[in-house]
C-alpha cells in the first residue's frame, strides 16, 4: 500500500487519502489539519479579491465552514486544493458582489478611478494591483496567477468567458501604464 | 490586428502569451509578431508582469482565524453528539413501546437526571466556545446585534425559569427542567451560531 503525500507548494498533509478519508467522517482533527495547509494559500486568494481585511477572514471562514460541509462530496476527481480553490474563489466573488450590491456599484466597468498618467509616477505592482477594480483585480489573480480558465471565471461570476477576457486585457493595459512598461509606451 | 503598421493590441498579446488559437486573430498576431520587434518587446513585459505577480509574496491569516475555526469544529461535534444521543433516545423508546408497552414510556427519575446532566454539559461546553470567541472584542452589525440581544433575552428568560422551577417538588421539577436545559442548550447553540458565522437569520 503506498501513502499519497498532498502537496500544495509548500503545504504538505502526509498520508493525504487517509486524512481525506477521516475528514468526510467529520473528524475535527482531520478537519483542522486541511484547515492548517489549505488556509494560507485560501486567505492569500481571499484578500487579493477582497478590498478588506475582515472581508478576507470572513472568506476564510465560509470556504472552511463549506469545506466541513461538502468534504463528502469530493469524489478525488481533480486535486484537493483545486477543490478547495474554486469554494474560496466562489466566495470570494460572492462577498464582492455582496458588497457591490450594497455599495450600489456597477459590476462590468468597476475601474477605480484613474488619475493623470505621469511616466514620473510609477508605481510598484502591489500597489497598482490595489488600483485596479475589483473585478478586473479579481479576473487578473484568478486568471494569472491562480490558473483559473476564463470559462471558470465567466461561470463563476454569472458572466460569460468573453467577459473574462476583456476585463483582464483591460486591466493588464492599464497595469501596464501604471507601471510605466512596455515597448509601447 | 494584420497591419504590421500597427501594433498588437493586449487581448491579442494575451492569447499569444496564453496560447489561445481561440482567438480569431490568432494566426495573424503570431504571424505580426514575427516581423514586429515592439510588439515582441511588449509580449515580453507581459511575460515579465505575470511572473511578477505571481511571485508577489503571500498574506498569512492571522492566528484567531485558526481559533474561530476551531470554535466552529467544536460547535460541530457539540451538535453531533446531540443528534446521536437523540437518535440513541429515539430508538431506545421505540424498542420500550414495542417490548413493554406504553406505561413504561413515562420516562424515569433517573433518566430525567441523566438528560438534565447532559443537557448542561453541552451548555457549559457552548459557553465555553462563545468566551473563546470574545464576542465583546468584536464588531458586528446593527441587525446581527439585535438577534444577539433577542437570543441573550430569551436564554435570561429560561434562567428565570429554571429558578423558579428549584421550588417545585422533585418528580414535577425535573420534568420542567429537562425542557428547560433543552431548550436553553437549543438558545445558545444560535447564540454561537450568530456570534461565529455573523448570521442574522438563525432559525428560532
Amino acid at each position: 500500500m503506498t501513502t499519497k503525500v498532498l502537496t500544495m507548494d509548500a503545504m504538505t498533509i502526509p498520508d493525504a487519502d487517509a486524512v481525506i478519508a477521516r475528514a468526510k467522517r467529520g473528524d475535527p482533527v482531520a478537519l483542522e489539519q486541511l484547515y492548517r495547509a489549505y488556509s494560507p494559500p485560501v486567505y492569500n486568494l481571499a484578500r487579493r479579491i477582497c478590498r478588506t481585511t475582515e472581508d478576507a477572514e470572513d472568506v476564510l471562514q465560509e470556504t472552511f465552514f463549506e469545506v466541513c460541509r461538502s468534504i463528502r462530496n469530493y469524489r478525488g476527481d481533480g486535486s484537493l486544493w483545486g477543490w478547495i480553490r474554486t469554494v474560496a474563489s466562489s466566495k470570494a466573488l460572492m462577498r464582492l458582489r455582496r458588497n457591490k450590491y450594497r455599495d450600489t456599484d456597477e459590476l462590468v466597468d468597476d475601474i477605480a478611478p484613474a488619475k493623470p498618467a505621469s511616466h514620473l509616477l510609477r508605481m510598484d505592482l502591489e500597489s497598482a494591483l490595489e488600483r485596479l477594480g475589483d473585478t478586473a483585480r479579481a479576473v487578473v489573480w484568478l486568471h494569472d496567477v491562480e490558473g483559473f480558465t476564463h470559462e471558470e471565471i465567466g461561470s463563476q461570476m454569472g458572466k460569460t468567458a468573453s467577459f473574462s477576457k476583456s476585463q483582464l486585457a483591460r486591466a493588464h493595459s492599464r497595469l501596464r501604464g501604471w507601471l510605466g512598461e512596455g515597448a509601447l509606451s | 490586428m494584420t497591419d504590421s503598421k500597427l501594433h498588437l493590441p493586449m487581448a491579442e498579446l494575451l492569447a499569444l502569451r496564453d496560447g489561445d488559437r481561440s482567438e480569431p486573430a490568432f494566426a495573424a498576431a503570431a504571424h505580426h509578431l514575427d516581423r514586429c520587434t515592439a510588439c515582441r518587446d511588449e509580449l515580453d513585459a507581459l511575460h515579465q508582469r505575470t511572473a511578477r505577480l505571481r511571485a508577489l509574496g503571500g498574506v498569512a491569516p492571522s492566528s484567531d482565524q485558526l481559533v474561530r475555526f476551531q470554535d466552529h469544529l467544536n460547535l460541530r461535534q457539540i451538535r453531533r453528539r446531540r443528534i446521536i444521543s437523540l437518535v440513541g433516545m429515539a430508538a431506545a423508546a421505540m424498542l420500550v413501546l414495542g417490548v413493554v408497552g406504553r406505561n413504561l414510556m413515562v420516562p424515569s427519575t433517573l433518566d430525567a437526571e441523566q438528560r438534565i446532566a447532559s443537557a448542561i454539559s453541552d451548555s457549559q461546553q457552548l459557553e465555553q466556545t462563545l468566551r473563546n470567541w470574545a464576542p465583546d472584542s468584536r464588531v458586528m452589525d446593527g441587525r446581527t446585534a439585535l438577534v444577539v440581544i433577542e437570543i441573550e433575552d430569551r436564554i435570561a428568560a429560561v434562567d428565570a425559569r429554571l429558578q423558579a422551577v428549584a421550588r417545585l417538588q422533585r418528580k414535577e421539577r425535573l420534568d420542567h427542567e429537562v425542557s428547560l436545559w433543552q431548550e436553553r442548550v437549543g438558545l445558545m447553540n444560535a447564540l454561537v451560531d450568530v456570534h461565529l458565522t455573523k448570521a442574522n437569520n438563525v432559525d428560532l
